[in-house]
């Protein structure tokens, strides 16, 4: 029992985790390798939070703006030139996750930065005390999942969005503006992946580093997710659960790697990952 | 953050004292290379001071031999390839006449070939997991031999606990201490029920929490890399509603503190705790107050052994009678420094016996003394070393 | 080819002289080097020269074949893990630095030829060999920290027995091992079999389509550049004394990406130069400004990467070539080989196709195809739009491609063959838009051609260029031959058309696929193609299979017309029957292009 809770909340956080990720590279099939830096910025968005001696749960509207901010600056200088060398976005975002991260240094300073809990302690459930927060993760990841498939099933945006993602070119022959399209997801996935480093500080410790222990994971997960929210979810189930098996039953040393060993021979078994269905 | 990074950066800190020994001979030059970024760049600044305070107070008083004092910081990116640069820089462009610093063990021991090749004395200030030796090098900070003990004899005696659970970070440090802790435990009476580690950068605890949980001990005992990761096992572990006698073998007061209520009732073990009642401590802290004021990082297990190193070099260097390393190396291990942790000679196979505290972290954030160790010894580190 | 070396012997001279003359100059500067600098810069030097040849590696798989990897930090700290190793939990007597030596080399190359086959395959793409790269350096340090007292941990290992020199000596050995590693990377690039590297960079399905194997050659190229970095890893294991998990490390990898960028992807010289001077920089300044450096270095890349995607050498060149004319290496001569032996007419067929299907889902595109053709036949393939003509030649050409039935070529079952193994069957296969090497020249793309019977020399460009005559006749016809070192990418589109079908004749093919050769084409072009074609089959007795909108034209060459209309083989016949039948009429009466 204690391991499917384990298994679920594990893959819970792996979804907030990546879900920012993966809209960007669902839409614009450009890895956003600056995402441990927006997780980063959101993290420190909930150090202000707590330092303006603001209600820690009202980080999270902070860091989705700040987040999505920075997002539609990040598109309009360092994404727009490079839709078309993909590789070479992956070094550019990875260069801007290297400069915001020393500004943040220079900003904060080096030191572990401390913030409220947003949710603590335990509840009884299935017999054993449980952590409340891990559980609240479950409800945070199926609110992200659920808005997310809303947005793409039931808005404007959403349809212009799924269009880009079947048939650019039609998309704009048909008279989408797709620049536009573009900008928006950019901005909603760096305002999630903010968002998502709000939700990862009860959990960890907030420094400058902290985002890169989570790209590399996030970033299998949406190789092998490919462009879907439904498919991310049970790479996230998937993955999770081989984590939490091999470190409970083989070694944690092991487990931390599997996420990404695995990804890699799925994509090298099966090219398109999860995402044939 | 600027003040800080001012002070860090390399700086020569020569007191215009003219004093009429001085004249024709240049200041002695301590190099201090530590991780000004990096893993250790939370508590390099602290180091920085204690070394600048010793050097403030050395020259204060005529300096050595009548020759001034002067430090070199440089960065060592708290890894192997900054350290090679940093000690690359200091030993063969800056031609330091020592080395002294606070470092993490793979930087250690990326510089040991360059202080041997370039024939420096290097005093190491950092506790670690032991067993390094060199004939350059001194040590003198703790050993697992001498922080691990005070902590399981004090679980097994007063808290009554039977069974250990053993919690790391997978490097030298962390595998180190804990297999030291495993063996002390067993040799105690005591049974370690589970032993698991997590990569460095690991951040995701939640199994090995699980396995704590499910092996039902009367104790943990902790022993992760320094800063992001233990923080994020204490909080996973609170979160997680564990509630054992909890000792942490890589926290210090500072990140105590700024854990806030997640690191109460937390044990931990050190050679030097602020709160060390002795007129040399009060005068140190003092000193330290007065000199930095509101910039003044707390000092700590890892600041005040360099501020005595400096002097206990300063000793060697008078004993000798001269800066020559092959003179200083010698009179290392004779000379003597009672500093804010006592009396330190590094005298047991380039190690030093040393006084430990156990202390447990209150509600408000300090640590109180529950018991104190006298001159604990080092054991035998380096038997091959005279 | 008992020829070959008098084939290539001639060109050797000019294209490696200049080189080694450089070469030459660079290691006497690094011979006295250590007599002018001081030993923190020696020091500090031997490392980044080290790095220097590291990079070099780097920049020859992503600069040159496209491939971005962060693995050779890995290669790198194996090789120099191997070494630390050996030195100390075995011995250090010669006998064991020997060994150190070969297993610096030979792990690494293990290791490449997993990654080799992890990232390279039919079917994969750019970014997941990027992927893998990513995931590998990880694995590895993880390893090294795993590994205990074995490995030292996160402490690394130190304290072994080094070579017994000093400073300058290693100084000296660095950087001659790097001047050497750079010669021979930039001698390698600029020889014909050099060439393949760019080749695949700019065009793989080309690659496989002239029997080359894009994913062959990546997976060389990593194991052979994994041995170099490897070696490099053993020479920085004896130069600094300690090995340390954060040399196999995944940052390092992405360090050495920026320095390949900051200097120049794609030149040999660059990144030589980036990796010495920022790493020498870092040392330097690093202390003085560490999180300052790290943003100046962080902004710097991100610029580069976005405004100067082949770095500051690259920029300087360009603006070099923009201002002296660029002096093109002398075109080589032309050499018509002997045509091959007629083939044996007539009997057996060629290509056998029988009960071909394909679906898309619940989408039927090709049901039921049944054609055999043999040598001597001009087949043409007409049917409208949607007709399902293109996928039935990539069926044809491309075994890997799920359908249903079988395809026979040669006599041999096509099923799950790579095109580079059909291609070596005797098939050829012209695409309908020109698939060429735009980054190369004329007679490169040729000699690509021929590269899977004529091994390219990977030391020099050979003085001759050896091609069938049909293919010279392409060439004559097409005035391609007066053309022979411009870039492709200056070609007009008639011409670039005209020297695709120069290359797949040049594979000398018993079986021809064309697809619409001929479309926008002017009408004296069309002409030339179709003679050929027809010269290929009636007098060479090669097949063809065509398709063509162009009803006249299929008239004028072909043997047989078959016609495709719905995914289906509905006529199968002479000129005569098929092209006036009603059928026909009926299907293109509303194609208003045809």
């Amino acid at each position: 029992m204690l391991i499917l809770l384990d298994v679920v909340t594990t893959a819970a956080i792996l979804f907030i985790v990546s879900a920012g990720l993966l809209a960007i590279f669902g839409v614009l099939k450009i890895i956003n390798f600056a995402h441990g830096a927006w997780l980063t910025v959101g993290a420190y968005c909930a150090v202000v939070a707590a330092r303006l001696g603001l209600n820690p749960w009202a980080a999270l509207p902070l860091a989705f703006a700040v987040g999505a901010a920075l997002g539609t600056v990040a598109e309009w200088l360092i994404i727009r030139p490079l839709y078309r060398r993909p590789l070479d976005a992956i070094l550019a975002t990875w260069g801007l996750g290297i400069v915001i991260g020393q500004l943040i240094t220079l900003a904060f300073g080096r030191d572990v930065q401390i913030t409220p809990n947003l949710l603590g302690g335990t509840v009884a459930l299935f017999g054993l005390d449980y952590s409340l927060y891990r559980l609240f993760a479950v409800l945070a990841a199926v609110l992200i999942g659920g808005s997310c498939a809303a947005l793409l099933e039931g808005t404007r945006l959403g349809l212009k969005a799924r269009a880009v993602i079947m048939n650019e070119a039609l998309a704009r022959a048909l008279g989408i503006d797709t620049a536009r399209v573009r900008l928006a997801t950019f901005a909603i996935g760096a305002g999630l992946s903010a968002l998502a480093g709000v939700l990862l500080t009860p959990l960890t410790s907030v420094d400058p580093n902290m985002g890169v222990a989570w790209l590399i994971g996030a970033f299998m997960l949406v190789m092998v997710a490919g462009g879907s929210f439904a498919a991310l979810a049970v790479a996230c189930l998937v993955f999770g659960a081989v984590q939490v098996l091999v470190s409970t039953f083989v070694s944690p040393i092991l487990g931390s790697i599997s996420v990404a060993v695995l990804a890699a021979v799925v994509l090298r078994i099966s090219p398109r990952g999860f995402a044939r269905a | 953050m600027s003040k800080s990074m001012l002070l860090s950066s390399a700086l020569l800190i020569a007191l215009a004292a003219p004093s009429a020994h001085a004249a024709g001979a240049g200041p002695i030059t301590i190099g201090v290379p530590v991780g000004l970024s990096g893993a250790n760049s939370v508590v390099a600044p602290s180091v920085v001071q204690a070394a600048e305070l010793a050097v403030d107070e050395i020259n204060a008083h005529g300096g050595v031999l009548g020759r001034m004092l002067a430090l070199d910081v440089a960065d060592d990116a708290s890894g192997a390839a900054g350290a090679q640069k940093a000690f690359d820089s200091l030993v063969y462009g800056k031609k330091v006449d020592v080395l002294i610093s606070m470092e993490t063990s793979a930087a250690r021991n990326a510089a040991l070939p360059i202080v041997s090749k370039g024939k420096v004395p290097y005093i190491y200030t950092s506790f670690y997991e032991g067993h390094s030796c060199n004939r350059n090098l001194f040590v003198d900070a703790w050993v697992p031999e001498q922080q691990v003990p005070p902590i399981v004899d004090d679980f097994i005696k007063d808290k009554g606990a039977k069974t250990f659970f053993l919690i790391g970070s997978d490097y030298a440090f962390g595998r180190g201490m804990l297999s030291f802790a495993k063996s002390y435990i067993e040799k105690s009476g005591g049974k370690v029920v589970g032993e698991e580690y997590l990569p460095m950068d690991g951040s995701d605890w939640t199994s090995v929490i699980s396995k704590l949980k499910t092996a039902h001990p009367d104790a943990v005992i902790t022993s992760t890399a320094g800063g992001a990761p233990n923080v994020t096992l204490t909080k996973q572990m609170r979160a997680a509603g564990v509630a054992l006698p909890y000792a942490n073998l890589a926290v210090d007061e500072g990140t105590a503190k700024s854990m806030g209520a997640d690191a109460t009732g937390i044990f931990l073990s050190a050679s030097y705790v602020t709160g060390i009642d002795t007129a040399a401590n009060k005068a140190f802290l003092a000193a330290m107050a007065k000199k930095f004021g509101a910039d003044e990082k707390t000092p700590n297990d890892l600041s005040v052994p360099e501020y005595e190193a400096v002097y206990l070099y300063k000793a060697a260097v008078e004993k000798a009678g001269s800066t020559d390393s092959a003179k200083v190396l010698e009179a290392l291990p004779t000379v003597s420094f009672d500093g804010p942790r006592g009396t330190i000679r590094m005298d047991k196979q380039h190690h030093a016996p040393l006084t430990m505290y156990l202390g447990q972290v209150q509600g408000d954030g300090s640590v109180k003394v529950a018991s104190t160790f006298k001159d604990v010894d080092p054991g035998a580190q380096c038997p091959n070393l005279k | 080819m008992p020829d070959r070396s008098t084939a290539t012997r001639p060109g050797l001279a000019p294209a490696v002289l200049a080189p080694v003359a450089l070469a030459l100059a660079a290691a006497a500067l690094v011979w006295v080097a250590p007599e002018m600098l001081d030993t923190f810069s020696v020091n500090v030097l031997t490392r980044s020269l080290l790095y220097a040849a590291l990079a070099v590696t780097v920049d020859l798989l992503w600069g040159f074949t496209g491939i971005l990897t962060f693995g050779q930090a890995a290669f790198f700290g194996a090789g120099a893990y191997a070494t630390a190793i050996v030195l100390t939990h075995l011995g250090s007597s010669p006998a064991w630095v020997l060994a150190a030596l070969a297993l610096s080399v030979l792990v690494p190359m293990a290791l490449g030829a997993l990654v080799g086959w992890l990232s390279f395959h039919h079917g994969s793409t750019p970014l997941y060999a990027s992927v893998i790269s990513l995931v590998f350096p990880i694995v590895v340090t993880q390893l090294v920290y795993s590994g205990g007292e074995w490995t030292g941990s996160s402490s690394g290992l130190v304290g072994y027995d080094t070579l017994p020199l000093d400073l300058p000596g290693f100084f000296r050995l660095a950087g001659i091992f790097a001047v050497l590693v750079a010669l021979g990377a930039w001698v390698f690039v600029r020889s014909d079999a050099g060439k393949l590297l760019v080749a695949v960079r700019d065009n793989d399905a080309r690659c496989s389509y002239l029997g080359i194997s894009p994913t062959r050659v990546s997976a060389l190229l990593t194991v052979a550049l994994a041995g170099v970095a490897g070696l490099t890893g053993f020479l920085f294991a004896q130069a600094s004394g300690v090995v340390a998990p954060e040399n196999t490390g995944f940052l390092f990898g992405t360090e050495l990406v920026i320095w390949v960028a900051l200097g120049g992807r794609g030149t040999v010289l660059g990144p030589v130069l980036g990796a010495v001077a920022i790493d020498y920089a870092g040392a330097t300044l690093s202390g003085d400004l560490p999180f300052l450096w790290q943003l100046i270095l962080g902004s710097a890349f991100v610029v580069v990467i976005i405004l100067l995607p082949d770095g500051l050498a690259g920029a300087i060149r360009r603006g070099w070539t923009r201002v002296n004319a660029r002096r093109d290496a002398a075109a080589p001569a032309v050499v018509a080989l002997p045509a091959a032996g007629a083939a044996a007419g007539g009997a057996e067929p060629l290509l056998v196709v029988t009960g071909l299907g394909k679906r898309y889902g619940s989408l039927s595109v090709l049901d039921g195809i049944d054609l055999a053709v043999r040598p001597g036949e001009l087949v043409s393939l007409v049917g409208p739009n949607g007709a399902g003509k293109t996928t039935l030649m990539r069926c044809l050409s491309d075994g890997t491609e799920p359908y249903q039935g079988s395809v026979q070529v040669a006599g041999r079952n096509t099923r799950g063959m790579t095109p580079e193994r059909i291609v070596a069957l005797g098939l050829g296969r012209k695409f309908q838009v020109a698939s060429v090497f735009d980054s190369l020249s004329v007679a490169d793309c040729l000699r690509l051609a021929r590269a899977a019977r004529d091994r390219p020399s990977p030391l020099g460009a050979a003085a001759t260029l050896r091609l069938p005559a049909a293919s010279l006749d392409i060439l004559r016809l097409t005035g391609l031959d007066t053309a022979l070192v411009t870039p492709v990418r200056l070609l007009s589109h008639g011409q670039r058309q005209a020297l695709e079908l120069a290359m797949v004749v040049a594979l000398e093919p018993k079986l021809i696929l064309l697809d619409e050769p001929t479309a926008g084409l002017t009408k004296a072009e069309r002409t030339t193609i179709g003679t050929i074609l027809r010269r290929l089959t009636a007098d060479l007795g090669c097949a063809a299979v065509l398709v063509e909108h162009d009803l006249d034209f299929v008239r004028e060459i072909s043997t047989r017309v078959v016609v495709l209309h719905g995914g289906r083989l509905v006529l199968d016949g002479t000129v005569a029957e098929v092209v006036d039948s009603d059928l026909v009429r009926a299907v293109y009466a509303g194609a208003a292009h045809a």
